[in-house]
């Protein structure tokens, strides 16, 4: 069995099963309009690094899909299939107390990275999945990375604030308070840098 | 029923353009002229003071090639922000004294709006996905939820700024991008540089030491370009494929000085049909800043019931994409 259950920008989802049981297949394509040593150089370098940090995030703590194989010869990880709903989808049907509750957690996650310095690069909500437990998780770590500083903290709650913008306008405001509140709580005083460096950056990239 | 005339003021930058436009879209002129400094970059003060001694000229020049008077037209708009503030309040002065003296109605575009509008206008698009590159901006914007909202941007230096900077540092003249452009052709040898997106955002600056630094070691100009080009424009094909999976709109736009580029074309076109989606160019005249989108987006504004009054119009050098309700597509 074999079903498509995503096309993104960078890669393939597909659902498989195998030993009885369900995973996921990332396959990373080839993208014709890249020079190709970019290519090949982002689809490995992307697949080895998603490989090795949903492990590290794990280890922080953070709710990821465990890793069964890695083939970077095509380019493809074989992971843990959540049976859940992105929450970007999601959002609209909870309430207000559920939604932030969500939020907290989201940031609560996030908070748990930036403890281990560690930066997901790409969190929007279409990367968090809930699940049937209701239970939240953290997936597509390609752009994520290690050793981060605080202005790479500050990137990652920059990338959650434009998410929130772009696609959530109408709960924006109370989303990032909650995802905020999360955040904070979890980190306590390193989150003040962090958050002042979240402003500094929306503010740079513009005419002055 | 004769068409309603707009006379639209560009200069939020090194351009001053007068651009004028009828309701039925036609733009039946558009003048402009570029400060092209000596040395350097663009000094705020000095782009105004071009603005104000060259900008009578150029509106008039613009009415005369429209075959009107100043009688005919019907209204004045003119690009509130963002951008420099100098050049702004030059541009708005103008606009606003013709508006008294014309005794017709005034309209605040905003810039980066403007760029969209015009090139949707040129390509029937109803709903794209627009890549907007100029000196001054990079970024992916969409229409959502009454708003045009910004899915991602550079998060330091602008793609036009970025290639002028590099340009002045290989001996070229402004703007070096064109120049930059020839010379990749020439390449051979492609040079890794660091590749920095993120999320839906990218960053330049990491790139353009790097691309500092392969020219004091040594490494041919051409080549140099061509190892730019592939990167800065991979990254803004790639952060504009992940706008067009996470909105799943149909179209993709290319516009702004840069858009002129035929490399970064033939790449955002690879984009367009991995996702099998319509894709356009907007034309050379129409890409760059220049007054007919401003004329154009404020005859949309003005029917959608938007006008402004004097005392109100002071200029917004900060005025974001998402700062202003979109009423004509509501």
């Amino acid at each position: 069995m074999e079903e498509l259950i995503a096309q993104g920008a960078e890669s393939v989802i597909l659902k498989i099963e195998r030993w009885n049981q369900y995973f996921v297949l990332k396959w990373r394509q080839s993208k014709p309009y890249l020079f190709k040593d970019i290519d090949s150089h982002l689809r490995k370098t992307r697949t080895s690094r998603e490989c090795k940090m949903l492990s590290v995030a794990r280890s922080l703590g953070v709710r990821t899909p465990a890793v069964y194989a890695v083939n970077l010869g095509d380019y493809t990880i074989l992971m843990d299939y959540i049976e859940g709903t992105q929450f970007k989808q999601l959002a609209d049907t909870l309430t207000e107390n559920q939604l932030k509750e969500f939020c907290r957690e989201f940031g609560h996650s996030i908070a748990l990275l930036h403890k281990g310095d560690v930066v997901h690069g790409d969190p929007t909500t279409s990367n968090l999945i809930v699940d049937s437990k209701f239970r939240l998780w953290l997936v597509d770590f390609g752009l994520s990375e290690m050793n981060a500083t605080v202005e790479m903290k500050g990137v990652d709650l920059h990338l959650i604030q434009r998410t929130l913008e772009t696609t959530h306008w109408e709960l924006q405001e109370s989303m990032l308070e909650a995802t905020i509140k999360g955040y904070s709580d979890s980190l306590g005083k390193e989150a003040k840098d962090t958050l002042s460096r979240m402003e500094e950056i929306r503010e740079r990239g513009r005419y002055h | 029923m004769m068409a309603l005339i707009c006379l639209g003021l560009e200069g939020t930058a090194h351009s001053f353009g007068a651009g004028i436009v009828t309701d039925d879209g036609k733009v039946l002129s558009n003048e402009w002229d570029m400060l092209k400094p000596a040395q350097g970059g663009i000094h705020p003060r000095e782009a105004s003071r071009h603005h104000s001694d060259l900008g009578p000229s150029i509106i008039n020049n613009a009415l005369e090639k429209a075959g009107i008077n100043y009688n005919d037209i019907d209204l004045i708009a003119f690009s509130r922000g963002p951008g420099l503030g100098p050049c702004l309040r030059t541009t708005a002065t103008m606009a606003r004294t013709l508006s008294l003296k014309l005794d017709v109605p005034l309209v605040d575009v905003n810039h980066c709006v403007a760029h969209i509008e015009i090139g949707c206008l040129e390509s029937r698009f109803k709903d794209p996905v627009t890549v907007y590159v100029s000196g001054g901006n990079s970024q992916v914007i969409a229409y959502a939820g009454g708003r045009f909202r910004t899915f991602g941007e550079t998060l330091d230096i602008a793609i036009g700024n970025m290639l002028d900077v590099l340009g002045r540092e290989l001996g070229m003249g402004f703007p070096a991008g064109p120049i930059v452009e020839k010379l990749a052709k020439q390449g051979t040898n492609y040079h890794s540089l660091p590749y920095s997106v993120k999320g839906m955002d990218l960053s330049y600056s990491g790139m353009l030491t790097a691309a500092k630094k392969l020219f004091s070691e040594g490494i041919s100009i051409p080549d140099i370009c061509f190892s730019v080009q592939e990167t800065a424009f991979g990254m803004l094909a790639e952060i504009a494929e992940r706008a067009l999976a996470h909105t799943k709109k149909q179209e993709l736009l290319l516009t702004g000085g840069v858009a002129r580029n035929n490399r970064l074309t033939e790449m955002l076109e690879g984009v367009s049909k991995r996702h099998d989606v319509k894709f356009h160019r907007v034309s050379p005249p129409l890409a760059g800043d220049q007054g007919a989108m401003i004329a154009w987006n404020g005859i949309l504004q003005f029917k959608a019931g938007r006008t402004i009054e004097i005392n109100d119009s002071q200029v917004l050098p900060k005025w974001r994409t998402d700062e202003q309700d979109i009423l004509w597509r509501t």
